[in-house]
């Protein structure tokens, strides 16, 4: 019988989408306005602050790195990776990439790893910048923060393979990503604040899923709650429970609806 | 016009231990439409398997179930013994494949692109080596935007040998490549397999299914319709004589195994005894005292049988 044996030296999981990644982010490099934006626009969001005369009660910079959150997940790690995943589909480059030892996970893990970075880079950028421009505050807790953050990529780069299902260019992405941004404007509590709705309406926009990364993020950084009550350690916490079900929740459908509606290869 | 009842079943000759690549009643359904009906043949270690048909075939539907990159709707695929499918894992460091359109980013430089893959696979062999194989060598820093069609091929085709597999896969590695670029592939191709490789191609290239497979099967409308060597395939056709009946000749008289199919005077007979029936005719021409002008005796070739049964209509 002609059978299986175990190969030698088989690289790991994590050799492979390095592997990937490394080439994604090389060609991040290579595209020089890619770059230049991925920096500028975080700085301009701190250096929005002084020259519209935000402040007021307190420093602002805990504020900002909240809306940060929600802007660079959207914007940026949705936004891109939605554009990535349909460019590389269209230039048959995603399913190229399966056809090897990278399983389809490792493809759009690797694929994705630049964006995640840039997302990264951008929420400490922001972080920094408020401190360089004295509007800095300890943080309630830190805890709360990175887990919306992460959180926050793993339901991006989902929602992000999913939209690519009603996605058919890249250029289109600029349409077909438009639900998710305008929900996330109107729902995650960063333009409007929830308090200033009607509580039903509040307690509704809170089961959206960027609110719940909103609320995390603020309760760690700013110590206040969705309604606007300032916390301590122990508060941020006890208000916790209900956006991290609700960001986990999120994660698992878009974890079970991805894989389903995700394609490889373009239409034919 | 009459065929042999064609096989459906492809197996090897003789017994050469278990087979590399078995499928076996293979489905493929999209929707309503079913590319795929059920086909079953055997590739083993060390031989070519080149499936034919037109385009819609179904060859890609049925190629992609043995790279793993689709699930049979019916039907059984194994690829050294285990599912490409589910044992995706165990399966693929031993398969190479080449995708019958398939992309790289265009940004990285090849000796870049051979590197990426590498890293990814279990026993690449290096670069340099690979590159070489291809005649890429001159070209290692050039980005793959940069390569002509011919090129790209190329480094997709040392892609999907650099773990120098067991199994491979390759969906009309030639299309658009120069003579001189397909023989280069023809040659990898041929070193894979003295290596022990399994392969298993589609073309449109009839003289590459002559030149590279050992066996080779017609597929029309998702079935095998026609199977054997190449040489048992054309033999599905009967042979053609040709030759100018000279002026004055007397009437061609009836050949037992003969079809005339162009009567004089250029005489065009098919038969599927080509000896017997030509020594009978050269023994009337010669007893006449004539001498048929433009005399051709030849067998089918595998285009003509490729031709008789790829286009035609569904056989059920």
């Amino acid at each position: 019988m002609t059978t299986l044996t175990a190969p030698a030296a088989a690289p790991t999981r994590l050799r492979r989408t390095l592997a990937l990644a490394g080439a994604e982010t090389r060609l991040l490099l290579r595209n020089r306005t890619a770059v230049v934006n991925s920096v500028l626009l975080p700085l301009l969001l701190v250096a929005f602050v002084p020259v519209a005369g935000l402040g007021g009660d307190g420093p602002v910079g805990p504020r900002i790195a909240v809306a940060a959150f929600a802007v660079t997940l959207v914007f940026l790690t949705y936004y891109n990776l939605v554009t990535t995943y349909v460019a590389r589909r269209e230039e048959l480059v995603l399913q190229r990439m399966r056809s090897g030892e990278l399983t389809p996970g490792e493809v759009l893990l690797g694929t994705a790893t630049p964006t995640l970075l840039v997302t990264v880079a951008q929420v400490l950028l922001v972080l920094a910048g408020t401190a360089v421009i004295g509007e800095w505050s300890a943080p309630a807790d830190v805890v709360l923060p990175l887990v919306a953050l992460v959180g926050g990529m793993v339901l991006m780069t989902l929602l992000a393979a999913a939209s690519t299902s009603f996605t058919r260019t890249a250029e289109s992405a600029q349409i077909t990503t438009l639900p998710l941004v305008v929900l996330a404007s109107v729902t995650s509590g960063v333009v409007v604040p929830l308090a200033s709705f009607p509580d039903q309406v509040a307690q509704a926009m809170r089961l959206t899923p960027i609110e719940p990364i909103v609320e995390l993020a603020r309760l760690g950084l700013v110590g206040q709650t969705w309604d606007g009550r300032s916390v301590d350690w122990a508060g941020a916490w006890a208000a916790a429970p209900q956006p991290l079900l609700v960001l986990a929740a999120w994660i698992a459908v878009a974890a079970v609806v991805a894989p389903r509606v995700f394609r490889w290869a373009p239409r034919r | 016009m009459q065929l042999t009842r064609p096989r459906t079943d492809v197996r090897p000759r003789g017994d050469v231990g278990s087979p590399a690549v078995e499928v076996t009643d293979l489905r493929r359904r999209y929707g309503d439409v079913e590319a795929v009906r059920g086909i079953s043949f055997e590739v083993h270690p060390g031989e070519v398997f080149a499936l034919l048909g037109v385009n819609g075939a179904g060859k890609t539907s049925a190629l992609e179930v043995l790279e793993g990159l689709a699930p049979a709707s019916g039907g059984t695929v194994r690829v050294l013994g285990a599912d490409p499918v589910a044992d995706r894992a165990a399966v693929r460091p031993h398969l190479g494949v080449l995708l019958q359109s398939s992309g790289l980013p265009a940004d990285l430089t090849v000796r870049e692109t051979v590197r990426l893959w590498g890293a990814t696979l279990t026993g690449a062999r290096p670069e340099d080596e690979a590159l070489a194989q291809v005649d890429l060598t001159g070209r290692a820093d050039v980005r793959v935007r940069s390569l002509s069609g011919g090129e790209r091929r190329r480094l997709d085709l040392t892609l999907a040998l650099l773990g120098s597999p067991r199994v491979v896969v390759l969906d009309e590695p030639t299309t658009g490549l120069d003579p001189e670029s397909r023989r280069t592939v023809w040659g990898l191709v041929r070193r894979r397999v003295a290596e022990g490789a399994a392969v298993v191609l589609t073309t449109h290239h009839l003289e590459e299914a002559e030149e590279l497979a050992d066996r080779i099967a017609v597929m029309r409308a998702g079935r095998i319709v026609l199977s054997g060597t190449a040489a048992e395939i054309a033999a599905t056709q009967p042979a053609t004589i040709r030759f100018t009946m000279p002026a004055g000749a007397p009437a061609l008289p009836a050949v037992p195994g003969a079809e005339v199919v162009t009567a004089a005077p250029r005489v065009v007979l098919h038969t599927r005894a080509l000896q017997p029936v030509l020594t009978r005719l050269l023994a009337w021409a010669d007893a006449h005292g004539l001498e048929l002008g433009g005399l051709q005796a030849r067998a089918a070739s595998l285009e003509q049988a490729f031709l008789a049964v790829a286009d035609g209509a569904d056989p059920s």
